[in-house]
């Protein structure tokens, strides 16, 4: 039988390569929206994780909701409004962005080689996907010029971190009020940073992060 | 109940959005008052929570929230005066904000469970990013735009190390509930591997928001550009939030053992930090950043003391609170000064001491209290800081400590002293007025107040913080 939670993560890993080689804003917004849905259906395909009550499944199929729909659909309205280049206008090249997620793989295998001792065993695929994820992310957010890829390498980075939250740690711990909290946080962060970028794009006629440098000593 | 102390500015903050402004001022008083009791009560122990898997009152959570509440009271009477001065276009916005703010700090003196205290700390960012953005300028899109995406994504690293530290509990299979009462508890017995860890990244995660160095850099932009009353209250009570994030953790370190650890991890950012700020301070050209940085400045002071231990952490407690009183007092007065000339810059202002006798008098005052003058509070909580650092024979963190402040006096000094006597034009924009000159004085008047008589129960609550750490009152 194919092991769904393998499955998953080696597709959240696909979809990290993918989206740091894409250079169309709209593909990046898709990759978003289909990285959420995967995220949020690891916790489900850990075995660890076999019983779930119907408040714990209901938490689940929301969060799917605005990882997958409600977050991509909000990017999606601020690249249709905002975006007038829709290219990404990177810092670093495609390629050279593709073989850091590469380097990024290896350096994560390393270290999830190194902390197995004290890991409970069976998550080393999970902690290397968690870990990509989490350094693509902020890759991202270091080597693109405009505001919304920052946005969504924030997002990127959230999930990673998510996925080392729910994965590694019990779920009697972290109970579903305190996710949906994080997970509230995310959205309304989003919201306002979304609101930022089309005021910034009113004020600046676009939305590159080198325009804000007025403030400095 | 104690969560209404947070409910209730968020229930009224909510409403205040719909309201006319007329009654929008009036609600921002009214709340402010009914807060300061709801704390007081709090403080009496008359409120049990109703969440206690969540929410509890522990004695640093009450220091902070009183420190808030208090200041709070004040800058909104200043914001009251502030806002029909400068007839600000989204009034009931900032309204509606300044109440969700002050909110989301209450929520995060009370919050016990760790991921909680992470909510709360972040909502603070996004309910305080309006409050920056009021004025729509291209400058204050752009410290909106560092602020939420710089605290954000520093606050986030912190969630990985809440996560972490739950961790460290999983891998010894031990099943406590996860909050920082029962983690203290069980502390011996935690993973130190994953708790160190945690705690790296808690520290730079709130460490990002209570503005050390070198991840300060959306705070002079932040406190710049907002306006007064906001800067104030950024300065005054959301730095302690975020130090309370990592009080506790530290707290949580040194029942585990882990205690020299963390200690010097602090005192390393602290010292880093006070001597950024001092360099930048040195040529500020804008008044309102050199406050700022000044903060920055402080809450090294603050990590430093809290580093060190002893008699040096009753020190960095009393900094907090006369950090908050000073501070907020000053950004108020620079509100005055910001409205009277019209500019933020050093070089357009001057002969403050005879355009805006009232406001000198705080200004001034203000400037000789941060700077640790007798007879304001910070001058005993730095004298205390070095004492400690003497017993505790750390002579070479003593002299980065003496060097940057002497750094800071130096560079304030000469800015503080040009806006208040060299010559400048005689034509003012805005008059001052007594609402707006009182909440400064009765900030520092509270110092000063605090400094010659301490109340045996604010004194009590200060011993229950830092017991734990082995902190003494004396020698």
């Amino acid at each position: 039988m194919i092991n769904l939670s393998d499955a998953i993560l080696v597709l959240i890993l696909l979809s990290v390569l993918i989206s740091l080689e894409s250079n169309r804003m709209m593909t990046l917004v898709k990759i978003m929206g289909l990285q959420g849905v995967m995220v949020s259906l690891v916790p489900l395909f850990l075995e660890q994780h076999q019983a779930i009550g119907t408040g714990g499944m209901i938490f689940f199929q929301i969060m799917i909701l605005i990882k997958g729909l409600l977050i991509p659909g909000l990017l999606y309205f601020a690249v249709q409004r905002v975006a007038i280049k829709r290219e990404v206008e990177p810092l670093i090249g495609y390629h050279a962005s593709l073989f850091f997620g590469l380097i990024m793989i290896l350096v994560s295998l390393f270290i999830t080689e190194k902390l197995q001792l004290t890991l409970p065993g069976g998550h080393s695929l999970l902690l290397i996907t968690a870990i990509t994820t989490l350094g693509a992310g902020l890759f991202l957010m270091m080597s693109r010029t405009k505001a919304i890829t920052q946005v969504i390498g924030y997002l990127m980075l959230e999930n990673g971190i998510y996925l080392v939250g729910t994965a590694l740690t019990k779920q009697s711990h972290t109970r579903y009020v305190v996710e949906f909290g994080v997970l509230l946080d995310v959205l309304v962060g989003v919201m306002i940073m979304g609101i930022i970028l089309h005021n910034i794009n009113r004020a600046f006629d676009d939305v590159d992060t080198a325009l804000l440098g007025r403030l400095k000593d | 109940m104690l969560e209404f102390v947070f409910l209730l500015p968020i229930v009224m903050g909510g409403t205040a959005f719909f309201l006319p402004v007329s009654l929008g001022r009036g609600l921002l008083i009214v709340a402010a008052l009914l807060h300061l009791q709801l704390t007081v009560m709090g403080w009496m122990g008359k409120l049990d929570p109703y969440f206690p898997d969540y929410f509890s009152s522990s004695p640093e959570g009450l220091l902070v929230l009183l420190v808030t509440s208090f200041i709070f009271l004040f800058i909104s009477i200043y914001a009251i005066s502030y806002m029909s001065e400068t007839e600000m276009q989204s009034e009931h916005i900032f309204i509606s904000c300044m109440l969700l703010f002050l909110g989301t700090m209450s929520m995060v003196t009370l919050a016990d469970h760790p991921i909680v205290l992470w909510i709360a700390i972040e909502a603070t960012t996004l309910v305080s990013a309006p409050l920056i953005f009021i004025n729509r300028s291209k400058e204050a899109l752009e410290a909106t735009w560092k602020y939420v995406l710089i605290c954000s994504v520093g606050i986030a690293l912190a969630l990985l190390g809440c996560f972490f530290i739950t961790l460290a509990m999983d891998i010894k299979e031990i099943d406590a509930p996860l909050t920082f009462s029962s983690l203290n508890a069980v502390a011996g017995r935690l993973d130190p591997i994953w708790l160190k860890a945690g705690f790296i990244f808690i520290m730079i995660g709130f460490g990002t928001k209570m503005g050390l160095a070198p991840m300060h850099t959306w705070l002079p932009d932040a406190h710049s550009q907002a306006p007064s009353p906001a800067s104030a209250l950024l300065s005054g009570a959301l730095l302690n939030c975020a130090f309370l994030g990592i009080y506790k953790v530290h707290v949580l370190m040194h029942v585990a053992g882990l205690g020299t650890y963390s200690s010097n991890i602090l005192i390393g950012f602290g010292l880093v930090s006070m001597f950024v700020a001092g360099i930048f301070i040195l040529n500020q050209p804008d008044y309102k950043r050199l406050l700022a940085y000044s903060s920055v400045e402080n809450m090294g002071v603050i990590a430093i003391g809290v580093g060190i231990g002893g008699i040096a952490l009753y020190g960095a407690i009393l900094h907090l609170i006369h950090h908050s009183l000073i501070k907020s007092s000053l950004f108020l007065s620079a509100g005055n000064i910001l409205l009277g000339f019209g500019s933020r810059l050093v070089k357009k202002t001057g002969n403050l001491a005879r355009l805006f006798p009232k406001t000198f008098v705080a200004f001034f005052a203000g400037f000789a209290g941060v700077s640790g003058f007798p007879p304001f509070g910070i001058f005993i909580s730095e004298l205390l800081i070095i004492m400690g650092a003497f017993q505790r024979g750390r002579f070479v963190v003593l002299a980065g400590f003496i060097f940057c402040l002497t750094l800071v006096f130096a560079g304030a000094a000469r800015i503080v002293m040009r806006i208040s006597f060299a010559n400048a034009g005689e034509d003012i924009l805005v008059e001052e007025r007594m609402l707006r000159v009182i909440p400064s004085y009765v900030l520092l008047l509270t110092s000063i107040g605090l400094f010659l008589w301490m109340p045996e129960t604010i004194f009590q609550v200060i011993i229950d913080t830092i017991k734990v750490l082995g902190g003494r009152v004396n020698g």
